[in-house]
């Protein structure tokens, strides 16, 4: 805990909160625009599940990237002022230093998700849907949200505390968010494999198009899927842990 | 020295890529010292300091502080030491006082000794500023004080007046020699400056090459800085001859005779046998060896040592 307050004690004039909504108010303000466009132009498809679906589609771009920036803004001060050094020359543990790191990335990120699914209730209930906020859709949005973080952040902070160079995880970031973005035109295998595809792949709703029209589809969290990227998150947390803590300084 | 050693290393070695840094260091620091750690730029100075601390796995050897085995007890002997290594750490984004108050949470210690420390190296004034505004010298008296803020038993300085001007290196000077007596601690410091060594340590090791060279108080060495004798007659081959026949023994060399280890009254002896055989003596002159002198005839000589 004390090494947890210490990296939020750090992000002091780091703006990362005020970067984080700036950021998500870029991927809502997308995202609604093309929904409000869709629903003009097929009234009958409106709903939840088109919100929903499109925003989890847009986070595969969205999020990698984000989660890139919000990690490497809270690695890359220990490299710049070389206190990597300063702070394991002290007794806390080194492992307790890297998992209050990785904490804290996923509480910001998970300020993400939330508000924006606040904001998608908001914008919800502004275009008139019908149909009351589905709390069983919306709980499946936010954790698959968050376990895919998970995957990812643990990715990332390997990456960006391990390589001086923080062009190297922000890069890592952009390739993520574009295969977020396109993981639905890769190969079933494929997309098991890349972490940052599951925004989409634990998204509670799918899509297919049958005769020319988009049709919305139910999907319930699957257990391997789960299985899977929480198996990545802990090999990726563990690796990263392992092969920091022992770096010399 | 009488007082147990604090820290004790035992033939600390580091390699990297099989070329060796850190040559079987066998180093003694005692309790209430200030023990100088002098060498060259490159002998291996910050990669022993490194291995104390654990920032370095060493290759061979043990590193023992407090009368504890360092790799068994890691956490309860860095809770007890402060350190500043080679460059000073700082976060530049968050001002000086917020940067002591990171290492006030991370070492659980109580407000008042930000204050203290601060006061100690004279930042009370900048404390409000952001550190990426700071001087160079002024980061280097942060790191410093982030070293001291635990008012740790033993406090390992690596270089601590680079970047300082030269009343700042005075003044950091007497602040190292002062806090053994005021807070009870050992002082392990390095650097390549013979004259801060000579200034502020009360024992000294000298590393070349990876190799400790000399280990001991500082007037071991100093005792190394005795003085001979140069006299210069018109005709120093027969004034030499002269003085064999007095039981003298002294080199001829570099147009003069030189005498080890004369006393004054040996000298007016001699001066006066060789002015009786009717030798005109042009000059009498006492050579001592400076500390640098030794220093370099140590590093440059280790192999006859």
């Amino acid at each position: 805990m004390k090494a947890l307050a210490l990296e939020f004690f750090k992000l002091r004039r780091k703006w990362i909160l005020v970067m984080t909504t700036l950021f998500l108010g870029a991927e809502m303000f997308w995202a609604f625009m093309s929904i409000s466009k869709s629903m003009a132009r097929n009234p009958d498809s409106t709903g939840w599940e088109a919100i929903i679906v499109t925003i989890a589609s847009m986070n595969g771009l969205f999020l990698p990237i984000i989660s890139a920036i919000v990690v490497s803004r809270i690695c890359d001060m220990e490299h710049k002022g070389n206190t990597w050094k300063l702070l394991i020359s002290t007794d806390v543990k080194r492992n307790h230093i890297y998992m209050a790191k990785y904490v804290c990335a996923t509480t910001v990120l998970l300020y993400y998700i939330v508000l924006q699914t606040i904001a998608i209730a908001v914008y919800g209930i502004v275009v008139g849907i019908a149909s009351p906020l589905p709390p069983s859709l919306m709980i499946q949005f936010i954790g698959g949200g968050i376990v895919t973080n998970f995957a990812i952040v643990a990715l990332q902070q390997w990456v960006s505390l391990s390589i001086k160079n923080q062009a190297f995880a922000l890069s890592l970031g952009m390739v993520g968010g574009f295969m977020g973005m396109t993981s639905d035109l890769f190969p079933v295998i494929l997309r098991r494999i890349f972490i940052w595809s599951y925004y989409s792949g634990l998204s509670p709703v799918s899509y297919h198009f049958t005769n020319h029209s988009m049709e919305y589809v139910i999907q319930p969290m699957g257990a391997g899927a789960l299985a899977i990227v929480l198996f990545m998150s802990i090999i990726f947390y563990f690796a990263g842990s392992f092969h920091v803590t022992r770096q010399e300084v | 020295m009488n007082t147990p050693a604090i820290l004790a290393t035992n033939h600390l070695s580091k390699y990297y890529n099989n070329v060796c840094r850190v040559n079987k260091v066998n180093m003694a620091v005692h309790e209430g010292e200030i023990y100088g750690f002098l060498g060259p730029n490159g002998a291996g100075k910050t990669t022993t300091l490194k291995m104390l601390l654990g920032l370095t796995k060493p290759t061979e050897g043990s590193v023992s502080i407090f009368g504890k085995e360092c790799s068994k007890n890691r956490q309860f002997i860095l809770s007890h030491i402060g350190s500043l290594i080679e460059s000073p750490s700082y976060y530049g984004h968050l001002t000086g006082l917020e940067n002591m108050r990171v290492m006030q949470k991370l070492r659980e210690i109580p407000d008042k000794n930000i204050q203290e420390a601060l006061h100690i190296v004279r930042l009370e004034k900048q404390k409000h500023k952001k550190v990426e505004q700071y001087s160079l010298g002024m980061k280097q008296r942060l790191g410093i004080a982030m070293a001291l803020i635990s008012f740790p038993r033993l406090l390992i300085l690596d270089e601590p007046t680079n970047g300082l001007d030269p009343a700042g290196i005075g003044e950091i000077r007497e602040l190292i020699k002062s806090l053994p007596k005021r807070y009870g601690m050992t002082i392990l410091l390095s650097s390549h400056l013979l004259t801060e060594i000579e200034q502020i340590a009360t024992s000294v090791g000298i590393i070349s090459d990876g190799n400790l060279l000399f280990q001991g108080d500082m007037e071991i060495l100093q005792a190394r800085n005795k003085a001979s004798i140069c006299i210069k007659t018109q005709d120093d081959a027969s004034a030499e001859r002269v003085l064999l026949t007095y039981g003298y023994m002294p080199v001829h060399q570099h147009g003069h005779l030189h005498f080890e280890n004369m006393s004054d009254l040996q000298v007016a002896q001699v001066n006066k046998i060789l002015v009786e055989a009717g030798f005109n003596v042009i000059r009498i002159e006492e050579h001592k060896k400076s500390l640098e002198d030794i220093f370099l005839e140590l590093t440059g000589k280790e192999r006859s040592l």
